[in-house]
């Protein structure tokens, strides 16, 4: 092998075994100590609530059941899509304090679309009302952020009082739109895409379709490994071992599969059966009929977003000029990066994840109101906190932070399961943040 | 300084009102100040009172404080130069407004405080029986929906003494039926600032505690109801278990026009107007606050002082009777009524 092999480099010979294999499959032990919290919390939890009530969960309790896993998910969804966004914002040494506003806002608007305008021109149900208020969703909060962007780019206006001024406006904007009144119910299409059931009809893909996207996801991990072996041997980069590939090929496939068969273990729950065998004429047989959820259009889009953010951030110009913006505004501006517009871009695209956000929360609820995404923003910020982003500039990981949105609700998820009081809840999450913070910079000063 | 040239203007207008109203003086003045004209509902407010007060002959005034203390304050200093018999003050910060309930008793002008209680002996509080609401929850609950069975409470915020005051009275008439171990209490949680969404997690997650055994929701508004309705209809379970609210929400009434909610304990400010503009009628014909009909003595505030308080039943909204909100001219029979159930006589 022509290629340079990283386990033969004579400095690495005296390292422990952990730190070898850290270096030879290339994780980042950030990541690694996240999904390590993220497992003591949830097998934590799942304890703590088998001493309380009991269960049938992994360890006895209520926490680790494919149904709390799935609603976990869905739950996440919205903040996680918002915190994709946040992170660039954050990375290029801004912030973005409006996103919550903008939520309530973009749903608010969405809402009164459908109910008041389009379900009476249309006829209500009409299949093209998903669509067009979507389409007009994002584009209002993309106009919105773009003109947050704008604001800060070319008028001089630090962002952190742009947003906040957002933080205001849209909140006032999105009362005033209704008057205070809560627009419900939304489209019964659009109601999918917050994952919940819309009838008979549920807003998930089902198991076999859920498989089917599990050995895609596979198929795609083997062959970005595969691909990406290729590359470096032919550019003559420093190689994985081959032992390393094989592993990391396998633990992504049994992750992704692991995920997949848990939301298909998730069986649609006794009354919505008995509605559709109802509606379509199925006899239930004596022992009941199991239909699995499967993956829910929101953590679809939430994963879709994810992917798509992460190819911008590493793949493309744009990402790339983020980062160097982020890391040194002055230089990237010297080297004739257009730091401006690339601003407005960033305020942009984040207007437009606030939109997506928008349209998960107001179709799980089935209505909109002005209060939707209240205090939202602090989550985002928190997850993309949590989850790395350096509020320095410069750094900072999507699927980190799109972890630690997992990490704060599966915080706050365990927490009402077990019925913890709300004041206790908002007190261990404040202390939770700080701490993540915290141990993120003793690890920076330590890898220094 | 803009504050205070806020009440420099407050306080020039109010005068030249002054000047005007004394010099076409008829009938009595009932004057009201607002803690502010941003909400809505305060103008639904205004319209029921000034409508009883002209009809009785008197004249309106009014004064916005645009939520701020020291406004309010000036504002009702204003009204008594300007020669209020009495005035009706919706208190933005209930102490900081006590000096000038102090100088209106001292300038023989008769004080209300309309549905914010300010604990002064010589001002009527008229207001909706609040504690009353979490009554009415729970007795519809008892009558209508479940009078046992496991029962999850979703409470407003933590922060709110309302959804403290509202549990006290779902507690008063739910525990005779809890000591007789016919009603559990499976799941209470406080939600941060009264969300939907946050109300909708909290439901499913009490949903996966107990595994879906819950037979009954009581939640403390109609907003909440959204996502607890939300919640169970995830799991097939809405329209089989009954959930309560308040406010007379749009949404909230035709979730019980499709049979998804129980019961939305409705207070129409429009009644609460009328009344309070009734005595303030009477007020100003010499009346003594005690013989006003249906008084009682009121001490349930902060400080414990005890006033003159008439407490106003609100009604609350079920199939039965939701007739009333059309008919009152707060929502329109098309909004409550789509996709209806067939048993709700209002909507046939």
């Amino acid at each position: 092998m022509a290629a340079v092999d990283n386990t033969q480099n004579p400095a690495m010979a005296q390292e422990g075994a952990l730190t070898r294999f850290m270096r030879a499959t290339e994780i980042d032990p950030r990541m690694l100590g996240m999904v390590g919290a993220l497992l003591i919390i949830w097998i934590g939890f799942d304890i703590f609530s088998s001493f309380l009530r009991g269960g049938e969960a992994l360890f006895g309790g209520s926490f680790l059941t494919p149904r709390n896993l799935w609603i976990l998910l869905v739950q996440t969804s919205s903040i996680a899509v918002m915190t994709t966004g946040m992170v660039l914002i954050i990375v290029m040494r801004h912030i973005d304090l409006s996103v919550g506003s903008i939520l309530g806002f973009t749903a608010v608007c969405i809402g009164t679309m459908q109910v008041y305008w389009l379900a009476p021109a249309l006829g209500v149900g009409h299949p093209a009302i998903w669509i067009i208020t979507l389409a007009l969703g994002l584009a209002l909060g993309a106009a919105i952020g773009a003109f947050h962007g704008t604001l800060i780019a070319y008028f001089g206006i630090p962002s952190f009082i742009v947003t906040l001024g957002g933080l205001i406006v849209w909140r006032g904007a999105a009362w005033s739109v209704i008057r205070g009144e809560t627009v419900a119910p939304m489209d019964r299409n659009f109601k999918l895409i917050g994952g919940g059931i819309s009838g008979t009809t549920p807003g998930s893909i089902g198991a076999t379709a859920s498989w089917i996207l599990g050995l895609v996801i596979c198929a795609a991990i083997v062959w970005l490994i595969f691909h990406g072996r290729k590359q470096r041997k032919r550019f003559n980069f420093g190689l994985r071992p081959m032992w390393a590939e094989y592993f990391l090929a396998i633990a992504g496939c049994l992750v992704v599969l692991g995920i997949t068969w848990i939301v298909n273990s998730y069986y649609w729950p006794k009354g919505v059966v008995d509605r559709w065998a109802q509606a379509t004429g199925v006899t239930i047989p004596p022992e009941g009929l199991n239909i699995a959820f499967g993956y829910s259009i929101p953590v679809l889009i939430a994963l879709f977003v994810g992917i798509a953010m992460t190819f911008l951030a590493n793949r493309t110009r744009l990402g790339r000029y983020i980062y160097a913006i982020g890391g040194n505004p002055e230089a990237a501006e010297l080297a004739g990066i257009n730091t401006k517009k690339i601003t407005v871009i960033v305020f942009a695209l984040m207007g437009m994840l606030a939109a997506i956000s928008a349209s998960i929360s107001s179709a799980r609820l089935d209505s909109a109101t002005n209060a939707l995404g209240q205090f939202d923003e602090l989550y985002v910020i928190a997850a993309a906190v949590i989850g790395g982003t350096s509020l320095a500039g410069g750094l900072g990981t999507i699927y980190g932070a799109m972890l630690g949105a997992l990490v704060m609700q599966s915080l706050q998820s365990g927490m009402t399961l077990l019925n913890f009081e709300s004041a206790t809840k908002d007190i261990v999450v404040g202390c939770v943040l700080v701490f993540a913070v915290w141990i993120d910079q003793v690890y920076r000063r330590r890898v220094k | 300084m803009y504050r205070k040239f806020l009440t420099m203007a407050a306080g020039a207008l109010v005068l030249g009102a002054a000047s005007m109203s004394s010099a076409e003086a008829a009938g009595k003045n009932i004057c009201v100040s607002w803690k502010t004209f941003q909400e809505e509902r305060w103008k639904t407010d205004e319209a029921a009172i000034k409508a009883v007060v002209e009809a009785a002959g008197n004249k309106y005034a009014s004064a916005d404080a645009q939520g701020s203390a020291a406004k309010q304050q000036a504002d009702i200093e204003g009204l008594i130069t300007q020669g209020c018999n009495v005035i009706l003050v919706v208190a933005f910060d209930s102490d900081a407004i006590l000096p000038a309930f102090q100088a209106a008793a001292d300038a023989g002008v008769k004080m209300i405080s309309y549905d914010v209680l300010v604990e002064h002996p010589d001002a009527l509080y008229v207001t909706f029986d609040n504690v009353g609401v979490g009554r009415l929850m729970a007795q519809t609950m008892l009558e209508k929906g479940k009078a046992e069975g496991d029962f999850a409470f979703i409470k407003g915020d933590k922060g709110d003494p309302n959804a403290t005051f509202l549990f006290q009275g779902i507690m008063e008439v739910l525990k005779p039926n809890m000591d007789a171990g016919k009603i559990k209490n499976v799941c209470e949680t406080f939600t941060d600032g009264w969300k939907p969404d946050a109300a909708q997690k909290n439901m499913e997650q009490c949903l996966t505690s107990v595994n879906n055994k819950v037979d009954a929701v009581i939640s403390q508004n109609d907003g909440m109801a959204g996502g607890v309705v939300a919640a169970l209809e995830a799991q097939g379970l809405a329209g089989t278990v009954p959930v309560t609210g308040q406010d007379g929400d749009k949404a909230a009434l035709n979730r019980v026009a499709t049979g998804t909610q129980l019961v939305s304990v409705w207070k129409d400010s429009r009644v609460l107007g009328q009344k309070a503009a009734e005595f303030a009628n009477m007020i100003a014909d010499g009346k003594a606050l005690t013989e006003i009909p249906g008084v009682i003595k009121f001490s349930g505030g902060a400080k414990g002082v005890e006033v003159n308080a008439v407490l106003i039943p609100p009604n609350p909204i079920t199939k039965a009777n939701l007739g009333d909100v059309i008919t009152a001219g707060w929502v329109t029979k098309e909004e409550v009524c789509a996709g209806a159930a067939a048993d709700v006589e209002a909507c046939k």
